[in-house]
């Protein structure tokens, strides 16, 4: 498949459209920072102000500004979002690989196990967990990536296996390739494009994770979050302040995960010649 | 399917369940009482009471003897005691659940019928003006997560309109039977269903309409219209009838997604299900509670799974039970 | 009932019909022969309106113009009145509902017949094409290829159809369910109008009375079918047969040279006709039609490229040859049988114009040969007995296979040299210098020969007369020198006229035998005819004591 998914993704609508998102983000919590005057942890004085000159989106319950906030919220769901992402694609890798190119029992074993994963709400168990021990930052990442590689596995274990009959690798492996070899070498370029829409599948479910997770209060609280800004306006829904401190964070996230949506959905196109063409996207 | 296979599958995952709900409290430092109860309510606990716990749950027995105990507890129905609620877990999870299956089915329901008759049509006018809208809509709506919904919906619906109530599943203390009962409990669970149902919907949309526009360049497609068959017997029939399969194959994976968003908008619309019981565990921390939630929840999806892959066969009949 | 006329079909820049014409009636059967990507299926699927293509041109039936009709016009006459049986592929029945339902889907949405009664139905039509009952509520995945075929047509006729068009009805089969489904086809549909679109001989001659051959995007020939596979008229017909595997033909396999390719001004079938001349690369040749055939060919069908009549040469007072009248067409190989001493070399050599004295006429393309010059040796060779003898021990191979050339005055030295290794090449020859300067006594019989023939062909005659080409030669070696001039046929649509005393070889090599006896033809006609069903005795004891194995000598 020599089709350059770079090249597809810029070329929808959609993919476009998403990408800009995507960046309008990844902009934001670089450049937080230099874009809010203020840290986004520092108590000021006036605490649910509405937005003014100095608070261009006033300032939460206990006077933070919300601006900084949204800011470095942008923070928080992409690096919990990456993190997550990348953690999970390598475990993807490395157990769906495997499993289709080492086969016999030890696939069998291995996809009982990611099928029984699968099955299970991630969410739940988290809660479990966390309810025990109080996750940070690296601890949230590593638990979430445990939790959904799974279905990455399954779909790159389906591509090598049916890699695995094709040409190529059984020609390598006459001439006396040995397993990692024919995985570094001709598996995973060949593969390289589902793990791309995998990847993106991750983030998209780790960033949703993530907020959905602060929102119930779980979560590190040292880290500001998107989520735990809508749990933290919640509470004032019945004053106007709703207005400049939920939504703004809620449609960040949302602008986030659509973003995220319509470039797997570019991406998936690609893949799929037969969804290719006459899309919106 | 049913098969081995899927049975040895959903065993490991009831193991592992069970397993992670004994050994999460038993693996924190400290006293796995203090674990399973927390600090503030051991403190007020009689120790009489407590040396009870400690022989129920065999605490001061080897690790294996306190899984047996445990199983047993469970097949016996007691799930332990919450503090907070001053009842035995099983009995306040009993409680919350219907309120929560309520909002799931309805929106298991909704989202399913919806998503497929928009994704029908969507596949079958693929490439026209209301595909690609209904395309960009619902793929934009998508990325809304099930609780800004809710919120959104709140405070446009209930706040700012006043149409639907803020919150609860019924008008408390109003007495109400009959229509009037019913019509109370549709205005109140009418915002959470929708939220939830809007955020699903997408999904079921998508692989519906995919499968579509790959049904319909299917040979028997041709072979339909050669019959001379109406566009209405083609599309529904025909097409339409090839084109739910998938969506009923991922329902059971993806009814463990409708938990979880219900959990969410639950504590949106401080809806008296097992979502909005779960935030409240984990503000007051009673454990016990949190890990009968977990387990029953847990379980719950896995059999909802194994119902749907039992359901499966009927619907499709190139798959048998037989494998 | 089915009239069509000037139908063009057009997918983007890719003409697939390019002016069908065809007239079928009430009752009739017609196979519709090409090979694939010609537009068979195109031209069924266009008179139920379901290409994709752009459709010109129109179809009548019954009076009303297919393609002018409005869909829901077109949807009543679907299944009602022209139904058709699909090819069988996976997927071509709904995977989701049972056999039954789908046989009696179309009485019950076009309102024939109730739901039960159509059922019924159903149900008989199933049992007639060979399906039991407890099959009914069967699904098409559970169904074998020969099942699913039977499901195809017990659906097709659930209407009642007026025509019947069947696209490759019998090819997913095996033989012998083939038979049994075509003799129901033909019991079943034999009052209502056929079509039967088919790659394959074998279902056209089993289930349709007329055959209509397609190449191009246009009818090549037309007629009987009967008529048509015993005397093909249009070279591609006569090519087609002779590729086809059947128990009839008793030659040997052999393509057409070349591929199909679109889009080809003038007649489609021109790049790779034997008998292509400039009229046929500049303009499409119409449809004419003579004693109920219709061919499309400039030169009126198959031409005949040489012939002789009452033909007689007499050395004093012997006749060896005997008013011989016979005929070769062009692309075929006429096989020239006899013993020693029957006058068959004479024939040839008389044909060559060795002899300048002989009796009776020789024409080549109709025209009456007056004069052996330079034209004539232009168009007709021939190669001999004993290569060792007919090539010169003075020259080396290069210069043999050049001599024609210089003696010709063909080309410059540069040009008769290229065209000498060139040939050289195509009778599987080495062209290393090393090669083409040995001298012919260091050569092996069998490559003696190919050089020969080589020298033969490298004026690119028409016509090539082997005089027992393998008769010094081993068996294996001349079993590849036999092989090598079908080869030469195929690609270079030379005729032959292949002389020999082994009728057992000759009947894997020709198209039509000729059996002589002390200077005449006896016997002649198609090699399998001869073969199977000889009228002369002397042709029996030819066939009697020809080449065996002899094996029922051994107790």
């Amino acid at each position: 498949m020599h089709i350059s998914l770079k090249k597809e993704i810029e070329r929808s609508n959609a993919g476009r459209v998403g990408l800009s998102l995507l960046l309008l983000v990844i902009a934001a919590a670089v450049l937080a920072p230099l874009l809010s005057s203020y840290d986004p942890g520092q108590q000021s004085v006036g605490s649910l102000l509405s937005p003014s000159g100095s608070h261009w989106l006033g300032t939460n319950h206990v006077g933070q500004d919300i601006w900084s906030q949204l800011l470095y919220g942008a923070r928080t769901s992409l690096m919990v979002g990456f993190g997550v992402g990348i953690i999970s694609l390598l475990l993807g890798i490395l157990f769906g690989v495997s499993a289709a190119l080492i086969g016999g029992l030890y696939d069998k074993i291995v996809m009982r196990v990611v099928d029984a994963f699968i099955v299970i709400p991630m969410v739940v168990v988290v809660i479990l967990v966390a309810a025990y021990i109080k996750p940070d930052l690296p601890v949230l990442i590593l638990l979430l990536a445990a939790l959904s590689w799974q279905g990455g596995a399954r779909v790159i274990r389906a591509q090598t296996l049916s890699l695995k009959e094709s040409g190529h690798i059984n020609a390598s492996r006459m001439f006396g390739a040995g397993r990692f070899y024919v995985a570094w070498r001709h598996v995973l370029p060949d593969i390289v494009t589902i793990l791309l829409v995998e990847f993106i599948y991750g983030v998209r479910r780790a960033v949703f994770m993530e907020a959905g997770l602060a929102f119930l209060g779980i979560g590190d609280p040292m880290l500001v979050s998107w989520g735990m800004m809508m749990r933290d306006a919640m509470s004032f829904s019945y004053l106007d302040v709703w207005q400049w401190w939920l939504v703004p964070a809620g449609v960040a996230l949302s602008l986030t995960i659509i973003g995220l949506t319509f470039v797997s959905h570019a991406a998936e196109a690609a893949l799929d010649p037969r969804l290719r063409g006459a899309e919106v996207a | 399917m049913l098969n081995r296979r899927n049975l040895v599958t959903y065993s490991i995952a009831f193991l592992f369940i069970l397993a992670l709900n004994f050994l999460m409290p038993r693996m924190m430092p400290g006293d796995p009482l203090s674990a399973i109860y927390g600090d503030e309510v051991l403190v007020a606990m009689a120790p009489e009471f407590k040396a009870h716990l400690v022989e129920s749950f065999a605490l001061d027995e080897p690790m294996w003897r306190q899984f047996g105990a445990y199983i047993l507890a469970l097949f016996q129905g007691d799930m332990g005691y919450s503090y907070y609620y001053n009842a035995s877990v099983f009995s306040v999870i009993i409680g919350s659940l219907p309120w929560t299956l309520l909002v799931v089915g309805s929106s298991l329901v909704l989202s399913t019928l919806i998503g497929i008759a928009l994704g029908i049509e969507s596949g079958w006018r693929r490439g026209s003006r209301t595909d690609r809208t209904m395309l960009a809509g619902l793929m934009s709506l998508n990325g809304f997560p099930d609780f800004f919904l809710g919120l959104v919906l709140l405070l446009v619906f209930g706040v700012l309109m006043g149409i639907f109530p803020l919150a609860g599943a019924l008008t408390p203390y109003s007495g109400l039977s009959g229509f009037s009962l019913v019509v109370d409990v549709m205005k109140h669970m009418a915002l959470p269903v929708t939220a939830l149902t809007l955020a699903h919907l997408a999904g079921v949309y998508l692989l519906t309409r995919n499968t579509m526009i790959t049904v319909l360049k299917a040979p028997f497609m041709l072979t339909a219209r050669a019959k001379g068959l109406s566009q209405r017997r083609l599309k529904y029939h025909h097409a339409g009838r090839n084109s739910m399969l998938p969506v009923l194959t991922v329902t059971g994976i993806w009814l463990g997604r409708l938990v979880t968003g219900a959990l969410f908008v639950e504590l949106v619309f401080a809806y008296p299900g097992v979502g909005y019981l779960t935030y409240q565990a984990l503000l007051t921390r009673d454990y016990p509670l949190i890990q009968g939630i977990f387990l029953i929840v847990a379980i719950a999806v896995l059999i909802a799974n194994f119902a749907v892959d039992l359901l499966y066969p009927k619907l499709d009949p190139r798959v048998s039970y037989a494998h | 009932m089915l009239e069509i006329s000037n139908l063009q079909v057009s997918y983007g820049n890719d003409i697939v019909l390019n002016g069908v014409d065809l007239r079928l009636s009430g009752g009739e059967s017609l196979a519709i022969i090409g090979e694939s990507g010609t537009g068979k299926t195109t031209l069924g699927l266009s008179i139920m309106r379901l290409t994709e293509g752009k459709v010109r041109g129109s179809i009548r039936f019954d009076e009303k113009d297919l393609l002018t009709l409005s869909d829901g016009e077109m949807q009543a006459i679907r299944w009602n009145r022209v139904a058709m049986v699909f090819q069988n592929v996976n997927n071509v029945l709904n995977p989701v509902h049972s056999i039954l339902d789908q046989v009696a889907e179309p009485m019950i949405e076009h309102k024939l017949r109730n739901k039960d009664e159509a059922r019924t139905k159903a149900g008989e039509l199933l049992e007639q094409f060979g399906l039991s009952q407890k099959r009914f509520s069967a699904y098409p995945h559970q169904l074998s290829g020969g099942e699913q075929q039977r499901v195809l047509l017990a659906m097709a006729l659930a209407n009642e159809p007026d025509l019947l068009i069947l696209d490759e009805p019998l090819s997913s089969l095996d033989v012998i369910t083939r038979g049994e489904l075509g003799d129901l086809l033909r019991t079943v549909g034999n009052h209502r109008a056929r079509l039967v679109i088919t790659h394959d001989l074998d279902t056209a001659s089993r289930l349709a009375d007329n055959l209509a051959v397609l190449y191009g995007g246009k009818i090549v020939e037309i007629g009987p079918t009967r008529e048509i596979l015993q005397r093909p008229r249009h070279p591609y017909t006569k090519a087609l047969l002779r590729a086809y595997p059947n128990m009839t033909t008793v030659k040997d396999l052999q393509g057409i040279k070349g591929r199909m390719t679109r889009p080809v001004s003038g007649c489609p079938f021109h790049p790779r006709c034997t008998q292509a001349i400039d009229i046929c690369s500049e303009t499409i040749p119409p449809l004419t039609w003579s004693q109920g055939r219709g061919v499309a060919c400039h030169r009126g069908g198959i031409v005949t490229l040489l012939s002789v009549a009452n033909l007689s040469k007499a050395f004093n007072s012997l006749k060896a040859v005997d008013s011989v009248n016979l005929h070769i067409e062009s692309g075929e190989t006429l096989a020239l049988v006899g013993q020693s001493g029957s006058g068959k070399t004479t024939l040839a050599k008389t044909i060559m114009g060795v002899y300048p004295q002989f009796d009776g006429t020789v024409y080549l393309e109709g025209e009456k040969v007056t004069s052996y010059g330079k034209d004539f040796y232009k168009r007709v060779q021939m190669i001999f007995q004993n290569p060792g003898e007919s090539l010169s021990h003075r020259l080396s191979v290069l210069e043999s296979v050049m001599e024609p050339l210089e003696i010709q005055a063909i080309g410059t030295e540069e040009q008769r040299r290229e065209k000498a290794i060139q040939t050289i090449g195509e009778v599987e020859l080495s062209r290393s210098d090393d090669f083409l300067h040995t001298y012919p006594h260091h050569l092996s019989g069998g490559e003696l020969q190919r050089v020969a023939i080589a020298r033969a062909l490298v004026l690119d005659p028409d016509l090539l007369i082997a005089d027992e080409p393998t008769a010094f030669l081993d068996a294996s070696v001349g079993a590849k020198v036999l092989k090598l001039l079908l080869n030469l046929q195929e690609h270079r649509g030379l005729s032959m006229l292949y002389i020999t005393h082994d009728i057992a070889a000759a009947r894997k090599v020709s198209d039509r035998i000729a059996v002589m006896l002390d200077g005449r033809i006896i016997e002649e006609g198609p090699s399998n005819m001869i073969v199977t069903a000889p009228e002369q005795s002397y042709t029996q004891h030819l066939l009697g004591s020809a080449s065996s194995l002899h094996l029922d000598n051994y107790t």
